[in-house]
């Protein structure tokens, strides 16, 4: 029975489901902030308040008609008996229809108070695994009230698969498994959406789990999914290919020749766990991961700067970073330190998280809320602007609430004129509820009550933000520590976490959240346990298996070298600085910013090779920004461009390794080394000898050679 | 053979390599991801430019004018008869006299006033969703038909702009070329499109064959078959357009006379700049590169000009950019028309949105995505057709609403793709390259 039990049916707890199920709220229909055809409703029923006037009041007798039920238009149009953009959406002889019919011939009445109210949803099983496409099964969904009823409200739930090739789900919850894969499939009902975790596995046969070594519990957690999906994991990688990726990972350039030898010449044991030591004491660990955190809070400088992101205020906050992660600072700490900073944007760094993400002349509460959100937490709670957030829990009133810790976020103009002071009036009135305007103070997002403070709410902000209790905080930071050295997140995109959109395995995503909370939010601790996993040294090469994963690591998929590190191991391995324009002149990439001589509002890369390779020009806080595909331009500009032609031949550099090689075959493999950090195989050894040919003394083909080096797929890709 | 495979063959052959791993790009299926949805359409059209104005463009101003609304509707112009005997508004006099070969849409319905938002909408059919990244139209357009020659068949001039999306769930071999340069600019050169002079093509076939060699190793992981492909696919393309004479022509404005730069309003300007002097701007120049690119067989390029997001002063946004476009318009659909490539070519004027209705009080106007117009010429759109309409304030259709959606399924319809069609994202997920659009028949003859 759809209606409740006493057979009055009430309009919030029977009608606005109808309504959600039948999709009238929907924004592509009636939910549309202008509605449609000149009837709106509040997007997924938010504001029932409203939906009820615009239905029964807005124009008396025409949409309800309580004295001939069957004329009302609700039901006509409902029904395709007239003209219905929408078209038909259910029968005469449906419960819907049924439903609503009573409704109406009740007078159409609104509900008392006491209405009881969703508090929550409840899936029938928490996960389907169907053996081979083909299978099926089904969802039952219970809506849970504030007065402890329960209901089953299957049949006014909307359903959706994230992956609808994997496993499909139709509109009664039947799930029909389609091919391998793991996927979720998701229930929807009031604000609530809740979701089952679906795996179709490939064939048993001819499968056999490889059990390989296990080095920590990273390997534990991805192969305990992996059997699972019956998927094998690659082999562990060789010691050179592993070499190249974590040095590139961790410091940002290639190991040199010498790095090269000493590692491949040791015999000891722990030697992968000591380079990863090593690397991680290296100050060019911090300078990358400074330029990382500097990207995400849109650190740019401008010589002409009215809204406070001077050059000055730039490097004040970029340098401030450096020493934080230098100096091993707890992550959660720099963070609490950036939430609660006032002052001089150009003495006191951390504040400029008030000015650069910014980049106008106004901070706008409502675009800063929502950027925060998306750094700090990884939630995009924008959404719920304007309509409780379709796919999450996160209600309007969560989102004003979460607003309203901003609205009191000012800049003054300082002593001169690229100084800003950035302080928090404590007079400022909070956001106002978008429906019915009333003031939202401030409260953290989840929360009931509004957070207790004395004015300036931001330190309340900052202890709940950063408290090792706040799953989303950690999540957040673990899950981009680890997208960082896979090149894709538990949950991806990193900064779109939501209820339907879960990590590929949840408890391995628990766990590196939960350790990095355990070492104190050190970076360092948790990039350590990744490295040393044998997930992070799978080899690249797949097995039958495991081809068509994307998401699970099974292998090490490639990886294009960011604009900043392709640059930096450019200039690593020729030996010839680049600099950029309007800094010192062996400025690394990873260590630049983009400086403008104007508003920092317009700026962009600020450097055509790091626009030309997608480094991110932070015009927005999203992942995104970065660029990692490869492109036409790109291959041009390697190819003739101004990049590698000079450095092919830079500071005699080829030159001495063609003299001091006594072979144009140890040339070749000085030159291997040196570029792609392998030895050549032997079939790279004699088709590149039979190109020199007689001129084993002609720089020009060495050059040409060290040119296809840098050009090739290896040379850009970490892999 | 070439002495190129010549090349190659003889040094690689010592290695026990096909010819078949060398070129295996070239091998490499166009339609490997995609689900075929039927029989291959007949195609009207060979190549579309597309003309877009960021910001906003103000069709009361342009396609729309309203000489019977108050003053705050109607604005500070008047109007100009067409050839056709419709109105344009008085700042297209050039325009109105090719309007017999021409279409204007009055009737164009976006969904968001945002540029963000509408720009993706405009470019890819698709407003963004966190979950998949939808492709452009012309990354679509380069997977679906290819090549026509050695050129890319995705072109942008000067370059792209964030908003417009990239390939989206196809692999980024279908990216633009932009030309990162611009025609219409004082040093104009396409950038890194130049051999250096120290490298004969001698050493530059050397390099290529010494590259080829040294990605057998990673060719033999199979880690990743995609993105390999597409490397090679450009090494390959770059390799091409550098050596030929005639792609690098295509590029080139030297066999352009000043006759037909001034046929495009080479000579036209706006309003002083802040230096007090008259600039061209640019866009004629803009034009007969695409027309080129065109004639050499690129399939869909994307031309930008001007900054329209009028807020303030709409007035002065129309007499310092319009006067140049006006000018461009005529010029390009009357030299398309004379080279008998009016018919196999699309030239359309898009923006992400049109301008509200009422003039604020900061003389501007504002965001509007409700109704707004577009121009369309040639390809098989109808000539000399005034299509669809506004209301009396141009705030919604009176009639014949144009949802984005039709107007670009009609466009690929034109091209001989079926935009019902559905790709397959991440390999296995189907979607439809435009969601819900239906032919407009009333647009095609």
């Amino acid at each position: 029975m759809l209606a409740s039990e006493a057979d009055s049916v009430s309009f919030r707890r029977d009608v606005m489901p109808i309504l959600f199920r039948a999709g009238c709220n929907a924004g592509t229909c009636h939910g549309s902030a202008r509605g449609m055809d000149g009837f709106m409703l509040s997007l997924f029923g938010y504001d029932a308040k409203g939906d009820y006037f615009r239905i029964v009041n807005e124009m008396v007798g025409r949409r309800v008609n309580v004295a001939v039920p069957e004329q009302s238009l609700l039901l006509r149009k409902a029904i395709g008996a007239v003209p219905h953009t929408g078209g038909e959406l259910f029968k005469p002889d449906s419960e819907y229809y049924q439903t609503l019919h009573r409704w109406i011939a009740a007078g159409a009445p609104d509900d008392a108070d006491d209405v009881p109210d969703t508090v929550g949803i409840e899936l029938s099983t928490e996960r389907f695994v169907f053996e081979r496409g083909g299978e099926r099964s089904a969802v039952k969904v219970t809506a849970v009230y504030d007065d402890r009823s329960r209901r089953d409200v299957t049949t006014l739930a909307r359903f959706h698969s994230n992956n609808p090739s994997v496993a499909d789900i139709d509109e009664h919850g039947r799930v029909t498994a389609k091919s391998a894969g793991d996927t979720h499939v998701f229930a929807r009902f009031s604000r609530f959406t809740a979701g089952v975790e679906t795996i179709v596995l490939p064939p048993a046969e001819g499968f056999r789990w490889p059990d390989p070594a296990k080095n920590n519990y990273i390997d534990e957690l991805v192969f305990d999914r992996l059997r699972k999906l019956r998927i094998a994991p690659s082999e562990l990688c060789d010691d050179e290919t592993f070499l190249r990726r974590v040095t590139l990972d961790l410091v940002a350039h290639p190991p040199t020749v010498e790095e090269y030898r000493a590692f491949m010449a040791s015999t000891d044991p722990k030697k992968r766990a000591d380079k990863i030591d090593q690397l991680l004491k290296d100050d060019a660990f911090a300078d990358y991961w400074t330029t990382l955190w500097s990207e995400q809070l849109r650190i740019i400088g401008g010589n002409y700067a009215p809204y406070g992101t001077h050059v000055k205020a730039a490097s004040a906050f970029h340098e401030w970073i450096r020493r934080q992660i230098r100096s091993g600072r707890p992550l959660n700490e720099m963070v609490d330190d950036m939430v609660v900073s006032s002052g001089s944007n150009l003495q006191n760094g951390p504040a400029n998280l008030y000015t650069m993400l910014v980049h106008a002349r106004r901070l706008n509460p409502k675009t800063f809320a929502a950027d925060f959100s998306q750094v700090f937490l990884g939630i995009q709670i924008q959404c719920a602007e304007c309509h409780n957030h379709p796919f999450d829990r996160w209600t309007m009133d969560d989102y004003y609430g979460f607003v309203s810790f901003f609205s009191g976020m000012k800049r003054k103009p300082g002593v001169e004129t690229r100084e800003q002071r950035i302080y928090y009036d404590t007079k400022a009135s909070p956001a106002l509820h978008l429906v019915d305007k009333r003031p939202m103070p401030a409260k953290v997002l989840g929360a009931v009550e509004p957070a207790k403070h004395n004015g300036d709410p931001r330190r309340a902000l900052a202890a709940w933000l950063t408290s090792p209790d706040n799953e989303h905080f950690s999540r957040n930071l673990a899950n981009r520590i680890w997208a960082q050295l896979f090149g894709r997140g538990v949950i991806h995109p990193v900064d779109d976490i939501r209820v339907s959109n879960p990590p590929s395995n949840a408890p391995l995503m628990n766990a590196l959240a939960r350790r990095l909370v355990e070492s104190g939010f050190d970076l360092r601790s948790l990039v350590r346990d990744i490295c040393n996993s044998r997930v992070y040294q799978l080899s690249s090469q797949p097995n039958a298996s495991n081809k068509l994963d994307t998401r699970q690591f099974s292998r090490s998929y490639l990886r294009r070298l960011r604009a900043d590190v392709l640059m930096d191991s450019f200039v690593a391995v020729t030996g010839m600085q680049r600099g950029f324009k309007d800094w010192p002149k062996n400025t690394k990439a990873i260590d630049f910013y983009p400086r403008t001589g104007g508003d920092t509002a317009r700026a962009g890369c600020g450097d055509v090779f790091m626009e030309t390779f997608g480094r991110s020009p932070r015009k927005s806080v999203s992942s995104t920004d970065t660029k990692l595909e490869p492109t036409l331009s790109q291959t041009l500009h390697l190819m003739v461009g101004n990049t590698l032609e000079p450095r092919l031949s830079a500071n005699g550099r080829l030159n001495r390794i063609i003299k001091e090689s006594a072979t144009p075959e140890a040339a070749l493999e000085e030159l291997f080394i040196l570029s792609l950090t392998r030895k050549p195989t032997a079939a790279e050894t004699v088709g590149l000898r039979q190109l020199i040919g007689d001129a084993v003394n002609d720089e020009h083909v060495y050059r040409d050679i060290f040119w296809s080096l840098l050009n090739s797929t290896e040379f850009s890709f970490n892999h | 053979m070439n002495r190129r495979t010549v090349l190659q063959a003889g040094s690689l052959g010592a290695l026990g390599l096909s010819m078949g791993d060398l070129f295996r790009l070239q091998a490499a299926d166009n339609k490997a991801f995609t689900q075929a949805s039927g029989a291959k359409k007949e195609a009207k059209a060979l190549s579309v430019i597309q003309l877009h104005l960021g910001g906003g463009f103000q069709q009361q101003e342009s396609f729309d004018p309203k000489p019977e609304a108050p003053v705050e509707i109607r604005g500070q112009f008047g109007v100009t008869k067409t050839k056709t005997g419709d109105h344009l508004s008085d700042n297209f006099p050039r325009t109105a006299k090719v309007a017999d070969k021409l279409s204007i849409i009055r009737s164009v319905v976006g969904k968001v006033p945002d540029h963000g938002i509408a720009t993706y909408h405009l470019f890819t059919g698709h407003t963004p969703t966190a979950v998949i990244d939808f492709p452009q139209m012309g990354s679509v357009v380069s997977h679906e038909l290819g090549k026509r020659t050695e050129m890319p068949p995705y072109m942008m001039i000067p370059k792209k702009h964030g908003f417009m999306g990239g390939t989206g769930f196809l692999s980024s071999a279908h990216g633009p070329f932009e030309l990162g340069s611009d025609p219409g600019g004082r040093s104009y050169q396409v950038r890194d499109f130049q051999i250096p002079k120290n490298v004969s093509i001698e050493r530059l076939d050397r390099r290529q064959t010494a590259r080829q060699i040294i990605e057998q190793r990673i060719r033999k992981l199979e880690s990743d078959p995609n993105v390999l492909n597409t490397m090679d696919g450009f090494y390959k393309d770059a390799y091409s357009l550098l050596t030929s004479p005639k792609a690098r022509a295509a590029f080139s404005l030297d066999d352009e006379s000043e006759a037909m730069k001034q046929l495009y309003g080479s000579d036209v300007v706006g309003l002083k700049g802040p230096d007090n002097r008259y600039h061209p701007k640019g866009l004629a120049e803009r034009l007969i590169v695409a027309r080129r690119l065109v004639e050499a067989g690129v399939r869909f390029v994307t031309v930008t000009y001007g900054s329209w997001d009028c807020h303030f002063d709409v007035k002065r946004s129309t007499l310092d950019q319009m006067p140049a476009l006006d000018a461009a318009i005529a010029g390009m659909v009357t030299d398309l028309d004379q080279r008998g490539l009016l018919d196999s070519t699309i030239f359309w004027v898009t923006s992400e949105f049109g301008r509200t209705p009422k003039i604020n009080k900061d003389a501007g106007r504002d965001h509007h995505a409700r109704c707004y117009s577009m121009l369309i010429a040639g390809g098989g759109f109808t000539r000399g057709q005034f299509y669809g309409a506004s209301d009396a304030t141009g705030a919604e259709p009176a009639r014949d609403a144009a949802p984005l959606e039709d107007l670009l399924h009609t466009i690929y319809h034109q091209l001989g793709i079926d935009a019902s069609k559905e790709l397959l994202a991440f390999g296995t997920r189907p979607i439809e390259i435009i969601k819900g659009g239906k032919l407009v028949n009333g647009l095609i003859s």
